[in-house]
């Protein structure tokens, strides 16, 4: 396993996907514990399933070979659909799951359609449902530094709004906090991101990237500033983990990195309870 | 001076939840507002604080309209906070979107808290939690203090200690306080002045001529079942069947109590 440590400098497409991951996974070690206190998990399915629709458009407008024209596609379709979401359930009384729910499946349903209906005989959406490093260009690494030189900065600069936002939003609002105007943004990074990752993880697999991080950050740590330092420390080695572990194995990169993410946090967890009862 | 003048709302635009609503209070002075579910004090508590938009009527405090956060310092129920992230105490009271103008240390030796600055908030009881609540509302030195159900989930010392310690931000600090609370006997003991809502409004200068008899009407039922409801207990248990009708319309009017 070691050896193959080698391939990520002699192959080029293995250097693409350790820059793009190590970028990406830090950027979703970031954002983790705001999508799970903001109870986010669910929306955050529903966008990246969205994607789905963006990709299916992209593909019959501008084709598959073009990154940087797929990606923008994609992400313009899922921002105008994920925006309209994020209006749709900011401070609602109804609960937000059905209308999120329905927002899934829809979308994922007329990505598929669109996809069988313009795309005949060049290729199916496989790749982006789990994930292919293969796929990778130089345009998706350019993308994936960009994205996460952008949400760094916006997610760490104003990050006492976030926190109080997430903490405790009528407080925010009524102190003039601009909280509705963070919710928009953050659905908005959350699209950016989790189209950006489509590549590494795909479509029905990014959720893991998102998530994992953040729950095992938040049930360990004991303070706020740890809970980001332990989410993003657990993304970023458990996804390069992940990576080496699907060349080493010759596995898809997705599902590799979405067992292995988990299985960390269950041996994390197992270890820390361990310690508790000792 | 807190002054509401002909303050009405509705959230289907065909019935009113608050209809007419006027008082005024004094700087320094406590308003306890108390109602049935439904009457509209929290309606009127988020349009005081500016969570829902004022449709009609004027509000002001000091000259100046409200929502005014530079002014006003809320403190919301202790079940809206996220308790999903670690917080600590100190942490929490640090988190203001303004530079705060009262230290931490301050603030949490006045609620007396000041062993639990490194204490996360999940971990506090409910009498400590809606103390950091206060303490936090404090660190922006506020000179009107808005508190939605501050005695929710204490027991009776902890609702003495926290009403108590209102009453010393009243008297030592002059702040003006306004109380949305289910508890009665809280409510009557403290405040100065008292506002029934229940769709309609009943205003009373002196809280000494809130009887028994008024407090019934309001709620439509008897003050057995008044304690009960304050309790936080079944209207429907096996000790007492209640068959008053708690969603009454109040399309009829109210002559009694000394009602503007």
């Amino acid at each position: 396993m070691i050896a193959s440590l080698s391939d990520f400098i002699e192959y080029p497409f293995l250097t693409r996907a350790l820059i793009t991951t190590l970028c990406l996974s830090a950027t979703c070690g970031l954002l983790s514990p705001l999508v799970i206190a903001k109870r986010y998990a669910f929306l955050g399915s529903a966008v990246s399933h969205s994607t789905l629709l963006g990709l299916a458009i992209g593909i019959a407008l501008g084709g598959r070979d073009n990154s940087m024209t797929l990606f923008l596609w994609t992400l313009g379709i899922t921002l105008v659909l994920s925006l309209f979401l994020a209006k749709a359930t900011w401070r609602q009384t109804l609960p937000p799951d059905t209308l999120i729910g329905l927002f899934f499946t829809g979308t994922m349903g007329l990505g598929t359609l669109v996809h069988a209906l313009t795309s005949r005989g060049s290729g199916d959406l496989m790749s982006y449902l789990f994930g292919n490093v293969l796929l990778l260009t130089q345009t998706d690494v350019a993308i994936s530094v960009f994205i996460c030189a952008v949400i760094f900065p916006l997610i760490l600069f104003p990050f006492r709004h976030w926190l109080l936002a997430t903490y405790d939003e009528d407080f925010a609002l009524v102190t003039g906090a601009p909280a509705k105007m963070l919710h928009f943004i953050f659905v908005t990074i959350l699209t950016a991101l989790i189209v950006s990752a489509l590549k590494i993880s795909g479509t029905v697999l990014v959720n893991a990237l998102l998530l994992t991080p953040g729950f095992f950050a938040l049930s360990m740590a004991r303070n706020i500033k740890s809970s980001f330092i332990v989410s993003i420390v657990f993304s970023v080695t458990t996804a390069l983990f992940g990576l080496v572990l699907a060349n080493y194995l010759e596995t898809p990169s997705g599902a590799t990195l979405a067992v292995t993410q988990i299985a960390f946090l269950f041996l994390g967890k197992a270890y820390l309870r361990l310690r508790l009862s000792l | 001076m807190l002054i509401a003048n002909d303050i009405s709302y509705s959230y289907d635009h065909t019935s009113n939840v608050l209809a007419h609503i006027n008082f005024n209070l004094a700087p320094g002075q406590m308003l306890g507002i108390i109602g049935p579910n439904g009457g509209g004090k929290s309606t009127l508590l988020k349009i005081m604080v500016g969570l829902l938009p004022i449709q009609s009527g004027q509000l002001s405090f000091n000259d100046k309209p409200l929502p005014a956060p530079e002014q006003v310092g809320y403190v919301p129920q202790v079940q809206s906070l996220n308790d999903s992230l670690p917080m600590r105490v100190s942490d929490f009271l640090s988190l203001l979107p303004r530079r705060p103008q009262r230290g931490l240390e301050e603030c949490l030796k006045r609620v007396g808290l000041e062993d639990k600055r490194n204490a996360l908030m999940r971990e506090l009881s409910g009498g400590q939690r809606q103390r950091a609540l206060l303490a936090r509302a404090l660190r922006m030195s506020p000179s009107l203090l808005i508190l939605d159900e501050p005695t929710s989930g204490l027991d009776s010392q902890g609702q003495d200690q926290l009403m108590q310690l209102l009453k010393s931000l009243q008297t030592e600090d002059k702040t003006t306080i306004v109380v949305v609370d289910h508890n009665l006997a809280q409510v009557l003991k403290h405040a100065d002045k008292i506002l029934c809502l229940n769709r309609r409004h009943h205003w009373h200068e002196r809280r000494e001529l809130l009887t028994q008899t008024i407090l019934e009407d309001i709620y439509h039922c008897e003050f057995e079942h008044l304690r009960l409801h304050e309790a936080g207990s079944s209207f429907d248990d096996e000790h007492h069947h209640c068959t008053h009708d708690h969603d009454h319309d109040h399309d009829h009017d109210h002559s009694h109590g000394d009602k503007k």
